[in-house]
């Protein structure tokens, strides 16, 4: 039983910070049909930014809440405007194009940006501060469950909560989920339809930055290929619950922590990436529109 | 004399004939690197049969490569079959594996099918460094794979085994050439425009895409053979998902359909590298940014496949 608790912990921690990922995947194709293959490594630039503003100033002392808190802002601030930079560059010019042509930018965007981290930061693996948090521990029902557990898990919920009353009840909102339904009509009707997809590059990386800095500090580490890997997971989230829906990544994201979890808890860690993928193609067959997704009829 | 006009296919044969002097104008590293370069292209081209010219969005293509040399490998090593017989056997497999993959998923289109192809690539490289049955060596693969032979005759030196690959793309080429005027090839453009329509003028979709996959699967799978021969190694590692990206953004950044320009994006994306060796460091980096400015400059790549094809 204590176990059983433990695994839905982590599961939910974890959950989390894919939702808070899968959110920019499924935002920006919404909007965009564009799979952003560089999303994860924007996330994972968002936690050496962080990093850096951690290990950078704090002098090797304690870094403080106000530090943590300036080191999330600036990361945030720094990840949103890489992300309308890259759109400009990379994704606007194609926007008429053969689609697959906006697949291999974004393709390259990856490479560029893990590469450039590679470059700034080096090749190995950096290591967390330990003395971010406070290190205190609730024990419930046998399961131990840590101060950083029960952040990471609030913040997404409460950031989640900000999401999508943002995107359902406000006049902007309403105009993202118009250019996701029909671009041109929205046009019509007078929405903006640049400003919704710079807004859909700020939104999505924003919250992309916190889910990497939520992943260095819960880990304990960053290195420059950890884009790639937790992105992906992200990204399967992000099909689970039907790519474009925003609900459906949120969802997607928290049962695809919980099945890691399990995964990882009952069955050899070692084939636990492979059973993931193999969820992946199972859905993919099944309802490949995702458990929160409507069927589109699809323009390729 | 009528005039002596040099079209595509003239100006092909030549380079191709020219290039078969290759070993005896360059160093042995050089013709280890161009031998490469064949092995690639055939991959690349194999890959073009699939999201080129049939328009399905394969992003797991390194699979079939990977298949073909395991086949190889394992043929070779453990029952000490002949390189040449493993290499029909090594192009079946990887063909049965293209075709029993590809058939649930060729109702997906578009993003579907690409992510569907990325988890495959996944799970076929999490498999072989479990190594299941031990068959597969884990991690560090499998080692030892000897030379093939032909008529008696080893085929050691690296010039003997660049010529091997050299005839073979040579038979590739002629594959792609004439797919081009064949029914087949004509139904998968056709397909590739408008399924519905082609379905209506009585283009059975289904088997011409699971026909095309097993045929790009099993070039890919002659290619594997070719690798793991040149390397005489084979490890997970060589059919990672980062190889069915440049695989992808080979035929992409080359030109869809486009015989020239594949063969341009392999040489972009393989033989340039290998030039800049001492530069490793900056490699990906300036490929990434290479990868965009040729798609915003470029979008319908390098050399694209000319309208009037016939």
């Amino acid at each position: 039983m204590g176990t059983f608790i433990q695994q839905i912990v982590n599961g939910l921690t974890v959950g989390g910070i894919y939702a808070l990922i899968a959110l920019g995947y499924t935002m920006v194709y919404g909007v965009m049909r564009l799979i952003n293959f560089a999303h994860g490594d924007l996330c994972i630039l968002g936690a050496f930014v962080g990093l850096t503003m951690l290990t950078g100033s704090a002098g090797g002392g304690h870094p403080g809440a106000a530090l943590l808190l300036l080191a999330f802002v600036v990361s945030i601030i720094a990840i949103a405007v890489a992300g309308v930079v890259l759109e400009r560059i990379a994704y606007r010019p194609l926007r008429k194009a053969d689609r697959l042509a906006a697949v291999v930018s974004a393709l390259g965007a990856s490479l560029m940006i893990e590469n450039g981290i590679m470059l700034v930061w080096g090749p190995q693996v950096h290591v967390f501060p330990s003395n971010l948090l406070p290190a205190t521990t609730w024990h419930v029902a046998g399961a131990t469950i840590s101060f950083i557990q029960v952040m990471i898990i609030l913040a997404s919920l409460v950031l989640m909560a900000a999401l999508y009353l943002f995107v359902n009840h406000t006049r902007f909102g309403t105009a993202i989920r118009a250019a996701a339904i029909d671009q041109d009509a929205a046009r019509l009707m007078g929405i903006n339809v640049n400003r919704v997809i710079t807004s859909v590059f700020i939104i999505g990386p924003g919250l992309g930055a916190i889910g990497g800095l939520f992943i260095g500090i819960y880990y304990r580490e960053a290195y420059f290929t950890m884009g790639w890997t937790y992105g992906l997971y992200a990204f399967i989230a992000a099909i689970l619950g039907g790519i474009g829906n925003i609900p459906g990544a949120m969802l997607g994201g928290v049962l695809l922590g919980l099945f890691n979890a399990f995964a990882a808890g009952y069955v050899s860690s070692s084939w636990q990436d492979a059973i993931t993928f193999g969820l992946l193609i199972v859905i993919l067959l099944v309802r490949p529109t995702g458990l929160l997704g409507e069927r589109v009829a699809e323009k390729v | 004399m009528r005039g002596f006009k040099l079209d595509g296919l003239k100006l092909g044969a030549l380079l191709w004939a020219a290039g078969l002097a290759l070993p005896f104008a360059l160093d042995s590293s050089w013709v280890s690197i161009a031998a490469f370069f064949a092995i690639y292209a055939i991959t690349a081209l194999s890959e073009d049969v699939i999201l080129g010219r049939a328009g399905m969005f394969d992003m797991g293509h390194a699979v079939y490569f990977g298949i073909g040399a395991y086949v190889t490998a394992i043929l070779n090593t453990t029952l000490n079959v002949p390189i040449l017989l493993t290499l029909p056997l090594a192009m079946l497999l990887a063909a049965a594996a293209g075709a029993l993959l590809s058939a649930p998923l060729i109702r997906l289109r578009g993003d579907y099918l690409l992510v569907a192809t990325i988890g495959f690539n996944a799970i076929f490289v999490l498999a072989m460094q479990n190594n299941p049955g031990g068959i597969t060596g884990g991690s560090d693969g499998i080692t030892g794979i000897g030379v093939p032979s032909l008529f008696g005759l080893q085929l050691e030196s690296q010039s003997a085994m660049f010529w091997l690959d050299w005839v073979l793309l040579g038979l590739v080429l002629l594959v792609m050439r004439n797919l081009d005027a064949c029914e087949f090839g004509r139904a998968l453009r056709y397909l590739k425009q408008d399924e519905l329509a082609a379905s209506t003028l009585g283009v059975d979709a289904r088997k011409v895409k699971t026909l095309a996959f097993a045929l790009g699967a099993a070039l890919a799978g002659l290619a594997g053979t070719l690798f793991a021969v040149q390397l005489s190694t084979v490890s997970p590692s060589s059919f990672v998902f980062t190889e069915s990206v440049t695989l992808f953004a080979i035929v992409i950044v080359g030109g869809q359909g486009s015989i020239p320009g594949v063969l341009l994006g392999t040489a972009l994306m393989f033989v340039v590298p290998q030039i800049f060796r001492g530069l490793a460091e900056y490699r990906y980096f300036v490929f990434g940014i290479a990868m965009i400015a040729v798609m915003v400059l470029r979008p319908q790549g390098l050399l694209p496949r000319r309208r009037s094809a016939a």
